[in-house]
């Protein structure tokens, strides 16, 4: 077995946290029942990645194989990673039959005859997302395997998930191969990102919790927020106000769990308003101002604002327009509906 | 003298009228308010007979039949809600109901394949100026933009009768795969290879005859996105297996195309059970 081959392979393991390594390894699939049993899962890490690197030397594994150690791993944990969202389109009509083996035929011969030295892998799951690992070389040099990047692709969707992590510059070369691969014409970056690959998803897939008016009956019950618990001595003087909130934070943000994003990012390109008296920028240009909200969980904490009384409702369609418009920075410009309209293209 | 005895009569008969007059007007009062009084009764009886009413009503006793010609005001309102509330369960079990928003129309489309309520969808539709759809949850796999070109200016009835059918044959396609790889698991080989729209199904599955098994390809096209059965059926099996079985293979694509893929296997295996 390659020397890199079964450091890739020891270095992946030790990744993994301790609990969870045989299970992976069960995943993996790779190495026998009988193999595993023959390792203490409960010994350091250090050790258990070299027993675990003893075996697979036993079955010599190829770099294929440890690749696919790496992809589950990544699927299991891919919040490890930053995932940007891409949105392809085509103009024609035609009914889209996804063929599995097709698009991955096209897409391997696709990047292949553009750099040889890259290993590809692919790994399908349930939900109809089709995962790739990719690991970049050079024309010169063999491909590196600690520089991946990764793609999750659901089938007849517009939608591309990328990992890029290091190699910037091979991105127009994959974005080209999926296109073709995916029958598409053209691909552009959205401006969405997070290291929650499953809160994208729901965003642009629209899966996330949206306040639909219906008359189908939801037990009332339901919506009636939990009663006043606790000390009946107190009593809340603006009650009402406490439920219009409530009321109009439901209708903003539905009933169900935000996804999860990790920042937004506003990026403003307008002019200082001043009294004219003050002759602050008295030259006529834009105020260059960068304004970012970071939050372990962006949209719940927004959604917790006016409730907690720190923000008055409704909020500023600047923040909540987030999942709708499936876009996590915004370019803010002056006037005519200062809001967002045009896209950063490519 | 007599006239001071006059007077003094005249005053008594003066004293006497009034007094008599205060009595009258006394008793005059007296009656009113024992009429009054009457009347009060009157009706609390009559009001506490409907209390009773209404309460043996809610405990659903059949006694005192209330006057039919007075329900009261409660009982009908209560009649109002629960008619509207079934009517709404009816469009609601139709497939497509909708609700009139401030700034246009909330519709919820359902789906359901073969007396299965199965995944709503809805569409949150601007009509103020041209119609526009505001918000929706339909999957993005659905060639919603594409439908909404065509119709939604024009026809939205047809619009939606089309954006149902879309996801009405989905949700059954879906179904169908779903019960495919759940109860017929152990006749697949390998993995059940699918799509996001569930259009195209690729498996390996095993065909036993004379008690010996053969693998068997099957490739199902649903050309018709409309549709829930296959436009398109190959089935094929290995180049050395009995002649016979091209038969079977070619009676297994015809069935295919005809009835519902799980339904389908249903009647292999129980077509196998009555040969062995």
């Amino acid at each position: 077995m390659d020397v890199t081959v079964a450091e890739y392979i020891r270095r992946t393991v030790l990744k993994i946290p301790r609990d969870e390594i045989k299970t992976m390894l069960q995943k993996w699939g790779f190495l026998s029942e009988t193999q595993l049993q023959t390792v203490n899962f409960h010994q350091i890490k250090e050790n258990i990645s070299q027993d675990v690197v003893q075996l697979c030397e036993e079955n010599s594994a190829d770099i294929k194989q440890a690749a696919v150690l790496d992809i589950i791993y990544n699927h299991i944990y891919p919040n490890k990673r930053v995932w940007s969202v891409y949105q392809m389109n085509k103009t024609g009509e035609e009914t889209e039959f996804f063929d599995l083996t097709d698009f991955k035929k096209k897409f391997k011969r696709r990047l292949r005859s553009a750099l040889k030295n890259v290993t590809i892998n692919f790994r399908e799951y349930e939900d109809n997302a089709v995962w790739i690992r990719i690991a970049w070389g050079t024309p010169y040099t063999k491909p590196n395997q600690y520089k991946t990047s990764y793609v999750v692709y659901h089938s007849q969707t517009p939608y591309v998930f990328i990992s890029v992590s290091v190699l910037k510059s091979n991105l127009p070369l994959l974005c080209q191969a999926l296109v073709v691969a995916s029958n598409y014409h053209d691909i552009r970056e959205m401006e969405l990102r997070s290291h929650s690959l499953n809160s994208l998803k729901d965003i642009v897939f629209k899966r996330y919790s949206q306040n639909f008016q219906t008359y189908y009956p939801r037990p009332l019950q339901e919506r009636n927020v939990a009663p006043e618990s606790g000390d009946l001595r107190i009593i809340h003087e603006n009650r009402n106000e406490r439920e219009r909130i409530q009321r109009v934070n439901q209708e903003v943000f539905g009933d169900g769990p935000q996804p999860k994003l990790e920042f937004a990012q506003y990026k403003l390109e307008t002019m200082f308003k001043s009294d004219p008296k003050m002759g602050v920028l008295d030259e006529k240009e834009p105020f260059r101002c960068l304004v970012k909200f970071s939050s372990p969980h962006l949209l719940e904490s927004l959604k917790s604002l006016a409730p907690a009384g720190m923000a008055d409702a409704p909020l500023s369609p600047l923040l909540t327009c987030i999942p709708q418009k499936a876009r996590n920075y915004f370019k803010i410009r002056e006037k005519k509906g200062f809001f967002p309209g045009s896209f950063v293209s490519p | 003298g007599v006239f001071a005895h006059l007077e003094m009569l005249e005053a008594r008969a003066h004293e006497a009228a009034v007094k008599q007059e205060e009595t009258e007007q006394q008793e005059e009062k007296l009656a009113r308010l024992k009429a009054r009084v009457q009347e009060l009764r009157l009706q609390r009886d009559e009001l506490r007979a409907k209390v009773d009413l209404q309460q043996k009503g809610q405990l659903g006793k059949e006694g005192v039949v209330s006057d039919p010609a007075q329900p009261s005001a409660r009982a009908v309102l209560e009649w109002k809600i629960k008619s509207v509330k079934a009517m709404l369960q009816v469009f609601y079990l139709t497939g497509i109901s909708g609700k009139l928003t401030k700034r246009g129309v909330c519709f919820c489309i359902s789906t359901a394949y073969e007396g299965t309520y199965l995944d709503s969808y809805h569409l949150d539709l601007l009509t103020k100026a041209e119609v526009q759809i505001h918000r929706h949850s339909v999957p993005i796999f659905i060639p919603l933009e594409q439908i909404a070109k065509k119709y939604l200016q024009t026809d939205i009835r047809r619009f939606l009768s089309v954006l149902s059918d879309h996801l009405n044959a989905y949700a059954g396609r879906r179904y169908q795969a779903d019960q495919l790889q759940g109860r017929f698991s152990d006749r697949i080989e390998g993995t059940l290879q699918r799509n996001s729209l569930c259009n195209l199904l690729v498996f390996n599955y095993n065909v036993s005859s004379k008690s010996k098994t053969f693998p068997f390809n099957a490739r199902l096209l649903y050309g018709d996105l409309c549709c829930s059965l296959p436009t398109e059926v190959t089935v094929s099996c290995t180049p050395d297996a009995p002649a016979s079985l091209a038969e079977t293979a070619a009676a297994h694509s015809d069935l295919f195309r005809r009835v519902a893929l799980h339904k389908a296997f249903c009647s292999f295996s129980s077509a196998e059970e009555s040969v062995d």
